[in-house]
């Protein structure tokens, strides 16, 4: 230590000291932007639902409402629906709440496998399970009916269909919960990550035996994340369209959902005056489940966080840890692996029938179906044009927000983070209704194009973006940009230098979901996208309709491999910048 | 840093002067973090801020760096005023020409550890370093620091220790006026901990940096320190030599903060002289003792508390003749190595004594106590413990 180091050459001229930072910079100011267009794609569209509800041609009205309320079947649109979102929500919350369970907290958990693997149906098209679902169980040419029939037959049981009926209430049913297992699974999970085990030994110590003290002190202390996972899965329910569409359709069963893009796009002319009066009962009854959510939880306080990031005692189940794994397997296996191997089944045996020939399996019909159709071709090429566009947008425009949020703790700052998480509450149906309102006519004439797609996806999908911003941004934490300030570099370094690199891998993973989300999506696609404009989502909904079921499995099934694809590369390099100490998720899985 | 600096040695590395600070915490109570602060630090000096966890060391520190906007005062460094409420002056921590090392080190987890150390001299406005030149120091600090094998590595692959040592580099190698110090020995264990203290000791020394430390750890403030700033909610209790703040310690929550004590409280019952050799006599519920007043003023009647450390105290099998003395039993003996502490129950409660003989007075025996006029301290009964800490909502006006 003999060394000395020197001196820096004095800065030149004496410096006058800067006035107080209070004026927005530059970078500031350009985030507020952003921040104003992407809240008012979202905000307008939906003031535009409520207005055009009691004010048509320039006059006050409540005319909308008494034609909604003068539809025909009505309450028993409205009551299917009510049960149908209820009881799958319900069966969701049992499967993930056991599942998140079982992994946290007993040593049935197998790593990244049980940790990942309930979270897939999550980044799946909803659209390619419900036509995979379709596949399995359809009661005539279903094929696992087919091999169940072949089953029964060895015991002497001979049938001509089923035993299963895909378009049942119990299918639809549980085809929506599997698609709602993500939400619960995911918060039930943090949760119990977040729950100070000492909350748990401490009742154990106490005489209490396991049931009871998963029942007195885990499942209370955990209620906010297992309270808000179940609201998604409402949520979730209420505006799910491709499952119920699929599924619910030949089985008679009406959804709100449904009927208004069916009153949008399928009527001529469109009965748009009612579909804004159904997107009024939507937003009422998601509003009345966030606030009775909301009582139910403030009844109670509730421990959050314990020490520093202790896991808790895993729970020795003994001869049942197999049983408990076999469970998590099979439910991963039933719920997301049988319906996907369907679709490819059927889309490489070129039509549908529950007489697979094994050995002459090839990829003719995709490729006529998919890449000789132009409309087809066009459609995908439209969509993973938005899907890669839209997804960078969304998710740059949501890292400037995510990073102004963090970095001001003002007032406006906090109002900027609600309002651009708010679509979360609100049905995606109702925007997209809103949007297709505010722009599709007089005077900007967007209907049916790219934009007005591109606009809707982005509205729809902002908070998923924020979500994901907000994780990269967390990531990079305080003290890391405070040291590169001490440093000596001015805000613009320390972005480029510091938080660019360490949110790389995050936004990624968020451009990602984003991507997955948009190429898959139906529901915006199905309201906003045209004949002239075509996307996967509203192409499927066309071959559907015309009830092509061989083109429909293909059409899926090119969904699923793109999905897959971008899934694994993002996947593997998340993990690799990971040994870095950079970590990232794309939607929760790692 | 400025141009005359050298000229004049005086201009303190920091002044900091009426320096306010307040939250609100979640419950919308206010917590005055910084409150009412003055400090100076002068060149080459090592300054420790000591004090519990939670009464502010780590808002000062953060404040002085720009971190954290304070309510009101002035900061002034190297004889430049970097914060400013009266003047509306405010710069931002990347014009404030200062290293500071993290309480997690804060090292960019992308970087090697080389880039980490190159980072603050590529960053500095107003400078361009050639690229060999940045290598040349970059080297020179890791080598100070004894790590220079590692400048290939990441953060991620280094021990705790080493990521300490990194951190180190990357505050010295501009080579600053000021270097802060947030509770970075913290968390490395107690063997590293001592060989750090150590080598920053003497590297603080030979390289004639000023140094403004953070630590909850007495021990660690005594041996690194040219002066310990006591804090105490907010405030700046006692500001001084690690001697004066031991032998002198200006308040109660100072003496029983910094080392063991023993207290008595009660009243004065004579003051005799004044100045520093005058002497006060307690009466207290072991019976009267007499102290020094070291220049403080007492009257008769006023409530104080005599303080004594246990080291001072002596332990006798028959009466002494010294003139602070009383009868009492010995409760436990207990042998720590270096000497036995004694807990000895007196008329007023347990006092502690620390002798080197082991085996002075059986346990249960009965014995005497007696300690030395000069090494009995008496002072006022604490003020400060008694403030409230929240000011009422309604003051909070400039607080954003
Ligand atoms: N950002 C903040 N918001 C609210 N209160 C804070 C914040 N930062 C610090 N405090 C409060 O200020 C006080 C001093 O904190 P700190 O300076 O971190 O203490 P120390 O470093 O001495 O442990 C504590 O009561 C703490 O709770
Ligand atoms: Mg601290």
């Amino acid at each position: 230590m003999t060394a000395t180091l020197e001196r820096p050459a004095p800065p030149t001229p004496a410096e006058q000291p800067r006035r107080r930072r209070r004026l927005p910079g530059p970078f500031d100011s350009v985030t507020l932007v952003i921040a104003a267009v992407l809240i008012g794609i979202v905000v307008l569209p939906l003031g535009r639902v409520l207005v055009r509800m009691f004010w048509v041609d320039g006059a006050l009205t409540i005319d909308p409402i008494r034609r909604t309320l003068e539809l025909p079947g009505l309450g028993g649109m409205l009551r299917d629906t009510l049960i149908l979102v209820v009881a799958s929500s319900v069966l969701a919350f049992v499967i993930g709440t056991t599942l998140a369970w079982l992994n946290e907290r007993t040593n049935a958990r197998m790593g990244l496998l049980t940790d990942a693997l309930p979270l897939l149906p999550f980044l799946l098209p909803p659209v390619a399970g419900a036509v995979g679902w379709t596949m399995l169980l359809s009661p005539r040419a279903g094929l696992a009916n087919s091999w169940l029939r072949d089953l029964l037959g060895l015991v002497g049981i001979d049938l001509r269909e089923g035993p299963f009926d895909i378009n049942s209430w119990y299918g639809l049913i549980l085809v929506m919960a599997f698609y709602a297992v993500p939400f619960v699974f995911m918060n039930a999970s943090a949760g119990l990550r977040n729950l100070d085990p000492a909350l748990e030994e401490a009742s154990r110590l106490a005489g209490a035996s396991t049931w009871r003290t998963l029942r007195k002190v885990t499942l209370p202390a955990t209620a906010p994340s297992l309270g808000a996972g179940f609201l998604l899965a409402i949520w979730f329910g209420i505006g799910m369209f491709s499952i119920p569409a699929i599924i619910g359709g030949p089985a008679g069963i009406d959804v709100v959902a449904v009927r208004i893009v069916e009153l949008l796009t399928f009527t001529f002319p469109p009965q748009t005056d009612v579909a804004i009066g159904l997107s009024g009962f939507v937003v009422v009854f998601v509003g009345l489940a966030y606030w009775l959510q909301m009582r139910i939880l403030r009844r109670g306080r509730y421990a959050t966080l314990g020490g520093k990031g202790a896991r808790a005692r895993t729970l020795d189940l003994g001869r049942a840890k197999w049983p408990a794994r076999v469970l998590v397997l099979g439910y991963v296996f039933v719920s997301t692996v049988l319906p996907v191997v369907a679709l490819v089944l059927v889309s490489l045996n070129g039509f549908w029938t529950p007489d697979i020939r094994w050995d002459n399996l090839s990829f003719t019909a995709v490729t006529t179906a998919v890449f000789d159709d132009r409309t087809t071709l066009t459609a995908l090429g439209n969509s993973l044009g938005l899907g890669l566009v839209g997804g960078l947008i969304g998710i740059l425009g949501a890292a400037m927000i995510s990073l102004y949020v963090a970095r001001r703790r003002t007032a406006l700052a906090r109002g900027i983070d609600i309002a651009v998480k708010m679509p979360a509450a609100v049905s995606n149906m109702v925007i997209a209704v809103g949007i297709l309102l505010l722009l599709a006519g007089a005077p900007l004439y967007l209907s049916g194009s790219l934009l007005i797609l591109l606009i809707g996806y982005l509205a729809l999908y902002l908070p998923q973006a924020s979500i994901a911003a907000d994780a990269a941004v967390s990531g990079v934490g305080k003290e890391l940009p405070e040291a590169s300030a001490v440093s000596g570099a001015r805000p613009a370094r320390t972005f480029g230098r510091v938080y660019l690199p360490l949110m790389v891998p995050g936004l990624v993973a968020g451009w990602a979901l984003l991507f997955i989300r948009i190429v898959g999506d139906l529901t915006a696609s199905a309201i906003l996208a045209g004949t002239a404009n075509p996307v996967v989502g509203f192409r499927i909904l066309e071959v559907f309709t015309s009830g092509s079921f061989a083109l429909l499995a293909s059409l899926s099934t090119v969904l699923v491999v793109i999905t897959a694809t971008v899934l694994v590369v993002v996947l593997a390099y998340t993990r690799r910048m990971s040994k870095l100490g950079v970590s990232a998720s794309v939607g929760g899985v790692k | 840093m400025q141009p005359d600096a050298a000229s004049a040695p005086s201009t303190p590395v920091v002044e900091v002067n009426n320096l306010l600070k307040r939250f609100r915490r979640e419950d919308g109570a206010l917590v005055h973090a910084i409150d009412d602060v003055t400090l100076t630090v002068d060149p080459g000096d090592f300054v420790v801020l000591l004090g519990p966890s939670g009464c502010g060391k780590t808002t000062l520190l953060r404040a002085i760096a720009g971190l954290e906007t304070p309510d009101s005062g002035q900061v002034r460094i190297s004889g430049r005023t970097v914060y400013s409420s009266a003047e509306r002056v405010e710069l931002p921590p990347e014009r404030r020409d200062i290293s500071m090392i993290f309480q997690s080190y804060a090292l960019w987890p992308h970087m090697t550890a080389f880039k980490n150390v190159a980072y603050p001299l590529q960053s500095r406005r107003g400078r361009k370093l050639g690229k060999d030149e940045i290598a040349r120091r970059v080297r020179q600090a890791l080598e100070l620091v004894g790590v220079g094998e590692l400048e290939r590595q990441y953060p991620g692959q280094m021990s705790g220790g080493q990521q300490q040592r990194i951190a180190l580099a990357r505050a010295l190698v501009n080579n600053d006026d000021l270097v802060l110090f947030d509770e970075p020995l913290s968390n490395v264990d107690a063997k590293v901990r001592e060989q750090l203290r150590f080598e920053l000791v003497s590297m603080q020394r030979e390289l004639g940096f000023s140094a403004l430390f953070v630590t909850h750890d007495q021990v660690e403030a005594m041996e690194l320190a040219h002066r310990i700033a006591v804090l105490d909610r907010g405030r700046v209790v006692q500001f001084g030599t690690p001697q004066e703040i031991y032998r002198r310690p200006a308040t109660r929550y100072v003496a029983t903060f910094i080392g063991a004590m023993n207290e008595a409280p009660g009243r004065v019952v004579a003051v005799d002289g004044s100045g520093h050799d005058g002497t006060v006599t307690v009466e207290t519920e072991h019976g009267r003792v007499t102290g020094r007043t070291h220049g403080a003023r007492h009257a008769v009647g006023d409530r104080v508390a005599a303080l004594w450390r246990p080291e001072h105290g002596a332990l006798h099998r028959s009466e002494p003749t010294a003139p602070n003395r009383w009868p009492g039993a010995v409760k436990a003996g207990l042998f720590v190595g270096s000497h036995t502490e004694y807990v000895v129950t007196l008329a007023g409660g347990d006092v502690r004594l620390w002798s080197p003989r082991p085996d002075l007075v059986a346990v249960d025996a009965s014995a005497w106590v007696s300690v030395d006029v000069d090494d009995v301290l008496v002072l006022p009964e604490d003020q400060s413990s008694e403030q409230p800490q929240d000011a009422p909502a309604g003051e909070l006006a400039t607080a954003s």
